[in-house]
């Protein structure tokens, strides 16, 4: 990154020189500054700008829906048949929130863990196996994880259970606990790391175990990494398509157990909206849900950073 | 923030021109040479990529672009103007149930799709007939031991509504009969390729795909007594088969009419289009 340096290093160099070569020097550093502070400003602007026209156009179709059937069909009606003018996404709201519940309540201990396992316990020969294989599996596309879970997983799953599909949220969560797996751990392992030793060497000190060392000093002093760590594995399992249609069974109907066949919002979405005519009622209603899902993971983040303030503070 | 302004406008002056130069090579464009892109069904996908490559070959100026999704985004994508053809496995310029006539297209039959039930491998069954096949997909039959296989329950798949496949299977193999959601042992998939990994992978499982897609991993199961294959569509005693069409905006002209005349043409009905297992619409009359 560029930086303001003219008055320390360069400008000693400079003194040694002739002063024209300092002046020029001067006026690269103000060029090269100035083109950097409109080069951020431009992508904070396009980065605003993209993401204003996004909900612009998702919302302004998504609106349409609401001149054509009444928000409480939509919002609190758990039939939804299209072919007959039923719109009602209650199911799928419900099944998206407790999917991104279920898959941070596997995946949030466990990837924790293999992070203060990395950071703190681990030989350095182990960390340096372990943390390049997270980074790779965070770049692993996510049709990879939902054929696999579709080939491998799901027939464990009615080995397990006695079910004959094994389709549901069960399968989608495990499936995306893995997947966000890596980012959590990765990240966390980070924060972790960050914790300035001189807390550890307090702690010890005092004659604290290890274990008392990484509960009640380590990981609260990283608390805010991985709470970062936390909102971004939640918004990639929100999100989260391709692997969930695989495995989640496409049916839209309310998840009353682990292994119904469910639809949730993207799933949904994907496996109509090609099939859909572009100005009907349907077609409004798949972008009401895609509008529906930005505001969910605005508002769960929302929520998240609230609490961890609030923990902070407290 | 000059300096800023200049740039913006620079950077799109240059697009500007790259754009017209594309749009000038294009209108200047001799009778075949352009480009053509095919969108719409899936089913269709192995014979469109066949016929390109083909037709690439003779006419090396023309560039075809390629993909399928559902039936229904062919027709859409021709009235929206994103492609030139939309591959459909129903007559898009007609009323079909759930569907809505597509006006001013034109419907180019192109060839003849047979689809086929198909089972996983560990289902006994070998056939079925209308009525029970209605009653599976409706729900009452739950059980494959009521269609004489073992004790085991029946795990449903079909394609999301408003795959062509869905829609001719519906209207064919189960004679118009609902495919009724279940509570349990219901699946959609979202392409002929997911729906075969599915029931290869799924025991006891029961779908439909188009003939062209189905191998060792799975089972397709006799019609009414009648085994799925290419002599019997032509002979007319298997029923579930359906033209495919290329949409067009209109009647077809220059490259997409060369191509279109290509793909109709009898060297590659009863050539390549064969081979893919597909039926030539000739056969039919």
């Amino acid at each position: 990154m560029v930086q303001p340096t003219y008055d320390s290093t360069p400008a000693v160099n400079g003194s040694l020189h002739s002063k024209g070569d300092s002046g020029k020097r001067h006026v690269r550093h103000l060029l090269a500054n100035t083109f950097a502070r409109y080069y951020f400003l431009f992508s904070i602007l396009a980065l605003c700008l993209v993401l204003g026209l996004v909900i612009v156009f998702i919302g302004k179709t998504a609106l349409l829906l609401l001149g054509q059937i009444s928000p409480a069909d939509f919002f609190l009606s758990f039939n939804w048949t299209p072919e007959e003018d039923k719109f009602g996404a209650a199911a799928f709201i419900i099944n998206t929130i407790s999917l991104t519940a279920l898959t941070l309540l596997i995946s949030v201990p466990v990837s924790v863990g293999m992070a203060v396992l990395t950071a703190e316990i681990a030989p350095v020969w182990l960390k340096r196996f372990v943390r390049p294989i997270l980074d790779l599996l965070v770049g692993i596309p996510s049709i990879v994880y939902g054929y696999l879970g579709l080939t491998v997983l799901l027939p464990l799953l009615r080995r397990a259970s006695g079910e004959s599909l094994g389709d549901g949220l069960l399968a989608a969560a495990l499936v995306l606990a893995l997947m966000v797996l890596p980012t959590i751990a990765r990240i966390s392992d980070d924060a972790i790391t960050a914790v300035p030793g001189k807390y550890r060497d307090a702690a010890y000190a005092l004659g604290s175990t290890r274990l008392q060392v990484i509960l009640r000093v380590v990981l609260p002093a990283a608390g805010r990494g991985i709470l970062a760590a936390v909102i971004l594995g939640m918004t990639r399992a929100i999100g989260e398509t391709m692997a969930v249609v695989m495995v989640i069974g496409n049916t839209p109907q309310l998840a009353k157990t682990l292994f119904t066949p469910a639809s949730v919002l993207t799933s949904n979405i994907v496996m109509q909206i090609s099939n859909v005519e572009f100005d009907s009622t349907w077609n409004y209603a798949l972008h009401m849900m895609a509008f529906l899902l930005l505001l969910i993971s605005f508002l769960l983040i929302l929520v998240i950073r609230f609490l961890g303030r609030k923990r902070r503070e407290g | 923030m000059k300096l800023f302004k200049k740039i913006t406008f620079s950077a799109l002056a240059a697009v500007f021109a790259v754009t017209a130069s594309f749009a000038g090579a294009a209108s200047a464009a001799g009778s075949l040479s352009g480009k053509i892109t095919v969108n719409g069904s899936t089913a269709l996908l192995p014979l469109t990529l066949q016929a390109a490559k083909e037709f690439q070959r003779m006419n090396p100026k023309v560039r075809i672009a390629a993909s399928g999704k559902g039936s229904v985004t062919g027709p859409q994508a021709v009235k929206k103007g994103i492609a030139d053809i939309g591959a459909c496995d129903w007559d898009a310029s007609i009323d079909v149930p759930g569907f809505k006539a597509f006006s001013g297209q034109v419907a180019n039959k192109v060839a003849v799709i047979p689809f086929a039930t198909i089972v996983n491998k560990n289902v006994g069954v070998d056939n079925l007939t209308t009525e029970q096949l209605k009653g599976i997909y409706s729900g009452k039959i739950t059980n494959w031991k009521e269609v004489g296989g073992a004790d085991a329950d029946i795990v449903v798949i079909t394609r999301a509504f408003g795959s062509g496949t869905r829609v001719n299977y519906q209207a064919k193999a189960l004679a118009g009969g609902d495919i009724v959601k279940k509570e349990k042992n219901y699946k959609e998939t979202g392409s002929s390729g997911d729906m075969k990994t599915a029931v290869a992978t799924t025991p006891n499982a029961i779908g439909y795909i188009d003939l062209v897609y189905v191998s060792g991993d799975v089972k397709a199961v006799k019609y009414n007594g009648v085994a799925a294959t290419s002599e019997n569509v032509i002979n007319g005693s298997y029923k579930i088969w359906a033209y495919g069409y290329y949409m067009t905006k209109g009647q077809p002209t220059g490259a997409v009419k060369a191509f279109i005349d290509y793909v109709q043409s009898k060297k590659f009905q009863q050539g390549s289009l064969k081979k893919l297992k597909f039926i030539p619409i000739s056969a039919m009359k």
